[in-house]
């Protein structure tokens, strides 16, 4: 390196390379974690919650248990109840099978095949749904890429 | 029964569309982004690629680079993809909702790109790649912050004033873009236009462009 380079030149060299981008991006990322960590005590949680969680290790369908009465209507949190008017109808159930799982065995319950509705669902699907359609969209557009690059013949 | 809280930085609402709990608005602002994106994005879809021609130099000679419609096609449909995501991402009125249309754009960014096979190019897109899947990191940090801190997501009530949201949220969210959209790492993208086919390796730095002017005035006014 030449000695009698500027401060700016130095810096623009370096910034010029693309290969030094990710370290670039990286540096100003654990800068900014950095501020937060130190600001982490002054950020209070704030209690009344839109999309709520709760945990109820007794249920028989304990960490898939995502809230709601079966066959019944669930009370869901919405930001603007008029825009969701069947909030609480569309996945509060569960399959007759699931249920019987539920009932009949403490942990099975947390298998893939009892898929319970419940709260969760309400939100992804209802309340929130435009969020459900560009996730898919997401991941449409990045499986595009992938078989895009598979199988484009060399 | 909507009142949109930030007429000092949009103006008034001008039409509202309602998705469940996701409500995008249209106000001044967001309309012109919206209007800027819909003719990127119809220009995309009619026209053309170009074709570009290579010129010995001190000489009479050139020849013009060949277009493969595979890669032609490929590119118009990641195209017109970013450019449905920028639609979405500049009139959305949920934070969550903006940090996936934001990731949406830097995944279709890559794919305009992916395809290429000059070595430079596609070093390039690499280092990209690597910083758009890392920035989702502080992006949906950022909209995970804000929900902590606030108990919710809509712009309708984080931009009244009443809810104070962490600087560290805003902060993340910027970083967020700033790695989706690349907006101020511009070598990335130089070493990217080197890539043959505009109007759609265009659409790149349109949609960071618009994606950035967004995430100013969601941070302003939160």
């Amino acid at each position: 390196m030449t000695p009698n380079r500027s401060i700016i030149t130095r810096i623009s060299v370096i910034i010029s390379r693309v290969e030094n981008l990710t370290a670039l991006y990286a540096l100003l990322a654990i800068v900014v974690v950095v501020l937060g960590l130190v600001s982490l005590p002054f950020i209070a949680y704030h209690d009344d919650q839109l999309y709520e969680k709760t945990l109820d290790p007794a249920s028989t369908l304990d960490p898939y248990d995502r809230g709601g009465v079966p066959f019944g209507t669930t009370p869901v949190k919405a930001q603007y109840p008029e825009n969701s008017p069947y909030a609480g109808y569309v996945t509060a159930y569960l399959t007759p099978f699931s249920q019987w799982l539920a009932d009949t065995t403490h942990h099975m319950g947390t298998t893939i095949v009892a898929h319970p509705g419940g709260i969760i669902d309400e939100i992804l699907y209802n309340t929130r749904g435009l969020d459900t359609v560009v996730e898919t969209s997401i991941l449409f557009v990045a499986f595009g890429i992938a078989s895009y690059l598979f199988r484009r013949d060399d | 029964m909507f009142d949109l809280p930030t007429a000092n930085i949009g103006g008034p609402d001008l039409f509202v569309l309602e998705f469940g709990d996701i409500v995008a608005y249209f106000s001044p602002y967001t309309a012109a982004l919206f209007v800027f994106a819909l003719i990127f994005t119809v220009l995309v879809i009619v026209s053309r690629p170009e074709r570009q021609v290579d010129i010995a130099f001190g000489g009479d000679a050139y020849y013009t680079k060949v277009v493969d419609p595979d890669l032609l096609r490929f590119q118009r449909f990641m195209a017109i993809a970013c450019g449905l995501a920028t639609l979405g991402a500049v009139v959305t009125g949920d934070v969550f909702n903006f940090t996936l249309f934001a990731s949406m754009v830097g995944i279709t960014n890559i794919g305009i790109v992916a395809a290429y096979r000059n070595r430079h190019v596609l070093n390039a897109a690499f280092q990209y790649g690597i910083v758009a899947m890392l920035a989702t990191v502080p992006l949906f940090g950022g909209a995970a912050i804000v929900l902590a801190g606030t108990g919710t997501l809509s712009m309708w009530e984080l931009f009244g004033g009443a809810m104070a949201v962490p600087l560290i949220a805003k902060a993340f969210l910027v970083l967020g873009v700033m790695g989706e959209g690349m907006a101020p790492f511009y070598i990335a993208k130089a070493e990217i236009t080197r890539a043959q086919g505009a109007p759609f390796i265009l659409m790149v730095h349109v949609s960071s462009l618009l994606l950035f002017l967004r995430v100013t005035e969601i941070v302003i006014s939160m």
